[in-house]
């Protein structure tokens, strides 16, 4: 069995964004980055589906982008994973939902996969695109925003977040790509002989297959949302906490 | 005629033979108990503790008969030291029996014991034996007073009677011997011997072969017991008398606190110990100096608010390991809660009277914890140590944002080109938390009053990586350190102070291994310095300010800082009123080992129990030096409503300088 994990490295989202040179992303500078998280519980998933397995799955980490994202495939090599590919990739930020499943399923073509395993968002772009097209394009079935996994005959069975807590389980046939929600697994901490090891698994850069498809979004622009005005915290005994906040909701907010 | 006393009276010299022929039984279980023991010890990974040999003897010896670690706690300290002192004194005397009776009369045919030496002789070892019994009375007593509090084993009762035994067995055989040579004969001579003389005056009248049998077999008995007490050495908690002064010969001699720097890019190497036999001998060596006393115990923290840790039981549980199960998990033996639990605060350690080095244990067990098994005490904390490998600190913040709270300060970026004098290492608190930012802006106001120029890392500096240290993980700890140690050196500072306690032990102690150069202070010296050197105007008649001076063990216990901090509290016109635990025995806040960063789960909250402390001397402002004290007292004081407010040391005086 083989089974892919891709993943993205994106910044920590506790920084200021302010936009590039062209307006249309983040700029970089200041920034500093980390594995996506929703992507930590996908390759938390495909070791332990290796793990439940005996080893026997190989797990294959992916990640496109500039020199940097090497960092975050170690990490996936120091959780388990086998081995690496790294689609260098300058542009990769800026690169829509499409231009990044058509690159992902040109690399995982030829290579076997049963399992495509992936968050089920970016942390910096959101739009939870990229494993349901990479499905589309490889022709595997699909189950998104899974927060429970379970593999056996040939078949997986999840279960899916739905709006307003509800959930749905589904199985659906290998090939199949799933995209993970957070709470899926606790994903690892490497140990330190893991770290260790991660530095000798091979660690491969590979061509994206040709010019990268047409994007089908481009983003117009990058901005800030309009600043609104500070909010107010009211700190104190409760008492006076419930009595301030009544005063203010009938002066401002005209609440009967 | 001159004083003096036949040796082997009544008993012959014929019992010279049979006699010694006991001592090397005797002597042969000493030997054959310690080889036991020496076998368990050698089970540890090997570690020098005998660089600088007659240093080390000489410390060991001033320990062992100086008793000053014991004398800490002076109820069971002081008949403990006099109990020892007059032990060795019938020791000696015994041994200059030996010298004349069997080396120096036979063969050279010379005495020594005679005229005023054996007066003094005689009167000093009665003295010395009325001493150890006193002694030994108090400790019985104590022991008894304190049942149920105090652990008492059948063993500790089975040494008191062999102690006890020895000493009266002793006084006997000299009281019949004096009734029967000098209460008649030589009174002048019996006062030399005022116990002896006194118990020999309440005899019964006895025939003279009455007692001479008597005293034959008190002498007998007294021998027996006396070698009795020599081949038990090795097999009971008299070990001690062994052990306790070897595990000082052993001591760590490094810096206090100093942690082990392993490669962590060594081929093949396990870190960190979770069986005995990945510990030191040392470590294995410090269960059998143990006594048992149970002062770590009452010193720690963590066991005085219910939490599963006792340093002692830690100790023993290794030391019950070493012996029976080498190979056997201590993790599962000590608990991991337990482990988690302390806070490196050094209570323990410093209480302790058999140097017993119970902190290195704690970091060696999460260190495996952390590096083999990637496992933290809780989810909050596998939350900041990503942070710190991320952003740099534990919260989270974006690195960009590290150097804000400097705005509108008088300080220079390191790098910006303009000159300074000392470089502030402002540390993860200083730099992000609202309340520690504070103390951050005072210090620079406290340097700025007094001319010197200050420059930052800004968004370079990262957490120096010192809890994640303590809660085990060294490969985050050094990949901190080498950034911290980079940007130092690139900075081109010469001197780096910090406001942080445990920064500055980093920095100043944990990076020695490290390579970091140049020389590092902590903000209470630095300020003291200022203050001695006059370069620092305060307001002493300004109005008097009552304060309590909390501890913090990083400044105190690890790095001896105890008198800058008071000092420049007295130079600003303060009045510190101590807590019932200060100094070496101040209490710990509850953020050391890492703690900080942890939720605290279990027992009762350690920095409440402080903070009560602090409450209770009624100042109504509590100095800190740390800006983990101060987060956690001020946690803690809000718990019991309204009480004192807590502030840094350079609070503190920038107050008093008026900035």
């Amino acid at each position: 069995m083989r089974i892919l994990v891709c993943v993205k490295q994106v910044p920590d989202m506790a920084a200021r964004f302010r936009p590039n040179g062209a307006g249309t992303w983040y700029g970089e500078e200041d920034l500093v980055f980390r594995m996506n998280e929703y992507d930590e519980n996908a390759v938390e998933q495909a070791i332990q589906v290796k793990e439940r397995l005996g080893g026997a799955p190989e797990v294959t980490a992916l990640s496109i982008g500039p020199a940097r994202v090497t960092e975050a495939l170690r990490k996936a090599l120091a959780m388990g994973c086998d081995r690496a590919l790294h689609v260098p990739d300058d542009a990769a930020a800026e690169r829509d939902p499409w231009q990044i499943a058509s690159i992902i399923a040109r690399v995982a073509q030829d290579r076997g996969f049963d399992l495509v395993l992936t968050g089920m968002q970016s942390q910096d772009r959101g739009s939870a695109q990229v494993g349901p097209f990479v499905a589309a394009l490889l022709g595997f079935s699909c189950a998104t925003t899974v927060v429970a996994f379970e593999l056996g005959d040939g078949r997986v069975r999840v279960k899916r977040e739905l709006e307003g807590g509800a959930r749905s389980a589904l199985e659906v046939a290998l090939p199949a790509v799933v995209t993970c929600q957070l709470g899926l697994n606790v994903p690892r901490y490497p140990t330190l002989p893991n770290i260790m090891k991660a530095k000798k698994k091979p660690l491969d850069a590979v061509a994206p297959g040709g010019e990268p498809a047409d994007a089908r979004a481009a983003t117009a622009r990058f901005f800030e949302p309009r600043r609104r005005a500070a909010g107010q915290v009211i700190e104190g005994a409760l008492d006076d906490v419930a009595a301030r906040l009544a005063t203010i909701l009938k002066e401002r907010a005209s609440v009967a | 005629m001159e004083p003096t006393r036949a040796i082997y009276w009544n008993v012959g010299h014929g019992v010279i033979a049979p006699m010694y022929l006991l001592v090397a039984a005797a002597t042969a279980a000493l030997a054959w108990g310690f080889a036991r023991r020496l076998r368990v010890w050698r089970r540890g990974r090997p570690v020098d503790r005998l660089d600088h040999p007659w240093a080390r003897a000489a410390e060991a010896l001033r320990a062992a008969l100086g008793q000053r670690a014991v004398l800490r706690a002076p109820r069971p300290g002081v008949p403990h030291a006099l109990f020892l002192w007059s032990f060795a004194v019938l020791f000696a005397g015994t041994l200059l029996v030996m010298l004349q009776a069997d080396l120096s009369e036979p063969l050279l045919g010379r005495t020594f014991l005679r005229g005023r030496l054996y007066l003094a002789f005689s009167a000093a070892l009665d003295l010395a034996g009325l001493v150890a019994l006193g002694g030994l009375a108090a400790l019985l007593v104590r022991r008894v007073l304190l049942r149920g509090r105090l652990e008492s084993r059948r063993e500790d009762w089975g040494v008191h009677a062999l102690l006890f035994a020895i000493l009266v067995t002793g006084f006997l055989v000299e009281a019949v011997r004096i009734a029967a040579t000098e209460l008649g004969a030589a009174p002048a001579l019996a006062r030399w011997s005022p116990v002896g003389a006194a118990l020999a005056r309440t005899l019964p009248p006895m025939a003279a072969d009455t007692a001479s049998a008597l005293h034959l077999a008190l002498w007998w008995i007294h021998l027996a017991l006396v070698l009795g007490f020599v081949a038990a050495l090795p097999w009971t908690k008299l070990r001690h008398a062994v052990t306790t002064p070897l595990g000082r010969l052993f001591a760590d001699r490094r810096p206090r606190g100093t942690l082990d720097t392993p490669d962590l890019e060594a081929e093949g190497a396990t870190f960190g110990a979770s069986r005995a036999v990945d510990l030191t001998w040392k470590d294995l060596f410090d269960a059998d100096a143990c006594t048992g006393c149970e002062r770590c115990q009452r010193a720690c923290p963590a066991h005085a608010t219910g939490k599963p840790l006792s340093p002692l039981r830690v100790v023993r549980e290794i030391g019950a390991a070493a012996a029976t199960a080498p190979e056997a998990s201590l993790l599962d033996a000590i608990g991991r809660d337990a482990i988690w639990s302390c806070t490196t605060c050094f209570a323990c350690q410093d209480a302790c009277p058999a140097s017993v080095e119970h902190v290195r244990k704690v970091v060696d067990l999460r260190r495996h914890l952390a590096l083999m098994e990637g496992e933290f005490p809780g989810d909050e904390v596998r939350t900041a140590a990503g942070n710190v490998e991320v952003s740099g600190n534990p919260f989270g913040f974006a690195p960009a944002t590290r150097a804000d709270w400097a705005d509108g300060l008088d300080v220079s970026v390191a790098g910006d080109g303009r000159p300074a004098d000392v470089l502030y290492f402002a540390g993860c608190y200083a730099s992000f938390d609202r309340r520690n930012r504070e103390v951050a802006r005072s210090f620079v106001k406290v340097c700025n009053a007094a001319g010197v120029r200050v420059a930052i890392l800004g968004k370079r500096e990262g957490c120096c990586g010192e809890p994640i240290r303590k809660l085990g993980n060294e490969y985050l700890f050094q990949q901190s350190a080498q950034k911290v140690i980079d940007a130092i050196h690139a900075s081109g500072a010469k001197q780096v102070v910090t406001t942080c306690a445990h920064c500055f032990g980093a920095l100043s102690r944990d990076y020695l291994d490290l390579g970091l150069s140049p020389s590092v202070e902590h903000h209470t010296t630095f300020i003291a310095r200022l203050a001695e050197a006059g370069r620092l105007w305060m307001d002493a008649d300004a109005a008097p300010l009552d304060c309590t001076f909390h501890d913090s063990c990083y400044l105190g216990r690890y790095a001896g800082i105890y008198d800058a901090p008071r000092a420049v509290l007295a130079a600003a016109g303060a009045r510190v009123v101590e807590m019932e635990r200060s100094g070496a025995d101040a209490a710990c806040c509850g953020g050391g080992g890492g703690r900080i960063l942890a939720e605290e789960r279990l027992g009762s909250r350690i920095n409440v129990a402080r903070a009560e402390m602090a409450r209770a001397t009624g100042a109504p402002v509590v100095v800190a030096a740390c800006p983990f004290c101060l987060s956690m007292l001020e946690d803690g004081l809000k718990a019991g409503g309204d009480g004192p407010r807590v502030k840094d040391l350079a609070e503190i005086v920038a107050e008093r300088i008026g900035g």
